[in-house]
């Protein structure tokens, strides 16, 4: 981990508390956290850990009740709704556990999402869709519908729209959990192979075969970060 | 402006793929629509034709006849009324400051027959200036009777417009000879189409000769009136006047009722508009409830959309959807709905006017032409019905759309 590489996220003694009606929750308890341009991360801990908490704030879909969140040298923490989703749209790519594939569209059309709302005309989202489904192999599926796919490719074409706006990390939620061992495994290959071509990957996960092949895991328990290395 | 565009269009792809419920949703609009076109092309119809028939009463002609115009008919008071009679005219023409013209008009209904065709019409018995007199419509072929023929009682008729078709095939009338309750007469004049209707009968199906003429033939079972003329900015005075000049003339006692009626298009006018606002009245409240009924209707089906698509709500916010986005994505679902409903009213009531329009050419209402009740729909209404429905479907859609752009992704995503 050499201090050369840039910080991508800079997390600093940040929490995040749930007042449920009398009992206050401390799902996050001042974590402080780093993370470097071409990192490959995986976050392991029990549910109820906060490691999805960890992951929604990483993810500018919620903002820390305290401390202060960097990205990019960008104070996240006191953003808008609207700069938020605009982070997203830029600078995230979400992966998840289901897919989240929208059923009535077809896999460009998936891939395509993320650049609607990034305002682009109709032929650049094409050309730039048809590019991120070539980087996961699937130029021969742009017409399928994700029922038309099996488990495997739909978690490519997640991956490649996560992919489509070239972000500064990408955020995968157990992408393997409802995979195959044989799917799951080419997925992670998969990430092996993003990771080699520069990109910044984050892998939230319980499956500890997942954690081993990412290059720095990290484990919380509690709220808290209990091991980084 | 490429993101709205899409939002908007994410909003239309939603409606194809739940088309029965949206269809059935709309159905609320489409009669709410329908209800409000069918009667605002009603009443501008009807508005049209009064405009016509109002014309053709003149609005510096006052008539005086034992009936008023009116719709609460009292038949069986006004029945008993004495005849209005030919001396009576004499006093107002005495009397009368404001009168400037004035004539008798004797009305018939009688067959009349050209060869193997017979007909119902309306015959008036006038004086020669009753020519002069005429409004809404004119002499366009021949000549009005003379003073000589009036006096000699010719047997000379000036034909309403209808005439020609009804009986001559649209050759020209003039010098035929046609037969009026068996005595011939002969057509020296026809006057223009109007395609009015007044309360005193078409225009068109009338068969003026002098009343000389009139009264030799046929002396039961007729109805007179006067025809008097003032200028438009007397006529309430002089419907005063003439008022008290015929309780005069009648030889009333002040404490007698008029038996006589004095009638003017204003009053007419006053029972028209009530009937206008009535027709309007209901077709208004009708219309209301079926808008209220259906921007519920629509409301109902976005909150289904809404909780239907949470997950994918979550997942375009995660992807970079803004609150903007989604609340345009659902705004655009809902007037989608609206314009839908919209489109099958207009259709509807295209395709019902078009069928009353051709019920109406193939049934002969008494000689009214079937073009003049052209129920119309235009341009405008089409435009005010598509303003009517994205006001609608920004109203209904408004508190869902809310909903779904102020969901937090998070529980948006996690939502099975």
């Amino acid at each position: 981990m050499t201090k050369s590489r840039k910080e991508i996220i800079g997390i600093k003694s940040v929490s995040k508390i749930y007042n449920l009606g009398n009992t206050v929750v401390k799902a996050l308890d001042n974590v402080s956290l780093s993370i470097f341009e071409n990192d490959f991360i995986s976050i392991m801990g029990p549910s109820g850990s906060g490691k999805s908490t960890l992951m929604n704030i990483i993810g500018c879909l919620d903002v820390p009740t305290k401390g202060s969140y960097k990205f990019n040298d960008e104070k996240i923490s006191q953003m808008k709704d609207s700069q938020l989703a605009d982070i997203r749209n830029q600078k995230i790519g979400f992966v998840f556990q289901t897919f989240n594939l929208l059923p009535k569209l077809n896999a460009l059309q998936n891939v395509e999402v993320p650049l609607v709302y990034s305002n682009l005309n109709r032929y650049k989202r094409t050309e730039k869709a048809k590019e991120a489904l070539k980087i996961v192999g699937l130029s021969n599926r742009i017409n399928h519908k994700p029922n038309e796919l099996s488990g495997g490719q739909r978690q490519r074409v997640a991956i490649a729209r996560a992919l489509v706006n070239k972000p500064s990390i990408i955020l995968a939620d157990e992408p393997t959990g409802n995979l195959d061992s044989k799917s799951g495994s080419e997925i992670l290959n998969f990430f092996d192979d993003l990771h080699k071509a520069g990109n910044t990957l984050i892998i939230v996960t319980h499956e500890k075969s997942v954690a081993k092949r990412a290059k720095r895991r990290i484990e919380i328990f509690d709220g808290k970060i209990t091991l980084d290395e | 402006m490429n993101k709205l565009f899409k939002n908007i269009s994410i909003g239309f792809e939603s409606i194809k793929s739940n088309f029965t419920r949206v269809f059935l949703t709309s159905i609320g609009l489409t009669i709410g629509i329908f209800t409000v076109s069918i009667v605002t092309a009603a009443v501008s119809s009807i508005d049209k034709e009064f405009a016509k028939s109002i014309q053709s009463i003149g609005n510096d002609k006052i008539y005086v006849g034992r009936m008023p115009w009116s719709f609460e008919f009292d038949w069986w008071n006004y029945r008993n009324r004495p005849e209005i009679k030919e001396e009576q005219l004499e006093y107002i023409n005495q009397y009368s400051e404001f009168i400037t013209q004035s004539s008798m008009k004797q009305n018939y209904w009688t067959r009349a027959s050209y060869e193997n065709k017979a007909s119902w019409l309306q015959m008036n018995g006038v004086y020669p200036n009753y020519g002069e007199m005429l409004t809404g419509t004119k002499v366009v072929n021949g000549r009005f009777f003379s003073e000589n023929e009036w006096k000699l009682q010719r047997r000379v008729i000036i034909v309403g417009g209808s005439v020609r078709e009804g009986f001559f095939e649209g050759k020209n009338p003039l010098g035929k000879k046609i037969r009026l309750g068996g005595v011939s007469f002969e057509i020296i004049g026809e006057l223009e189409k109007t395609g009015s209707f007044t309360p005193t009968g078409s225009l068109d199906q009338v068969i003026i000769m002098p009343s000389t003429t009139f009264q030799r033939i046929l002396t039961r079972w007729t109805w007179n009136e006067f025809v008097l003329q003032t200028s438009p900015d007397n006529i309430n005075k002089a419907k005063e006047e003439v008022r008290l000049i015929m309780r005069v003339a009648r030889k009333l006692k002040p404490e007698q009722e008029d038996n006589f009626a004095v009638n003017s298009a204003d009053a007419f006018t006053k029972q028209f508009n009530q009937m206008k606002i009535a027709i309007a009245g209901m077709g208004l409240l009708v219309t209301g409830i079926s808008l209220i009924v259906s921007g519920i209707g629509i409301m109902n089906v976005m909150f289904v959309s809404v909780r239907e698509r949470t997950k994918e709500i979550g997942l375009r916010k995660a992807m970079g959807a803004t609150n903007t986005d989604i609340l345009i994505q659902f705004l655009s679902e809902a007037i989608a709905i609206a314009i839908i409903g919209g489109i099958a009213g207009i259709m509807l009531i295209r395709s019902t006017l078009y069928f009353l329009g051709t019920a109406i050419a193939s049934f002969d209402f008494g000689g009214i032409e079937a073009s003049s009740i052209d129920l119309q729909m235009d341009l405008l209404l089409t435009f005010y019905t598509f303003l009517v429905c994205v006001f609608l479907g920004l109203l209904a859609g408004f508190v869902p759309a809310r909903t779904a752009a102020n969901l937090n992704p998070i529980d948006a995503l996690r939502h099975e």
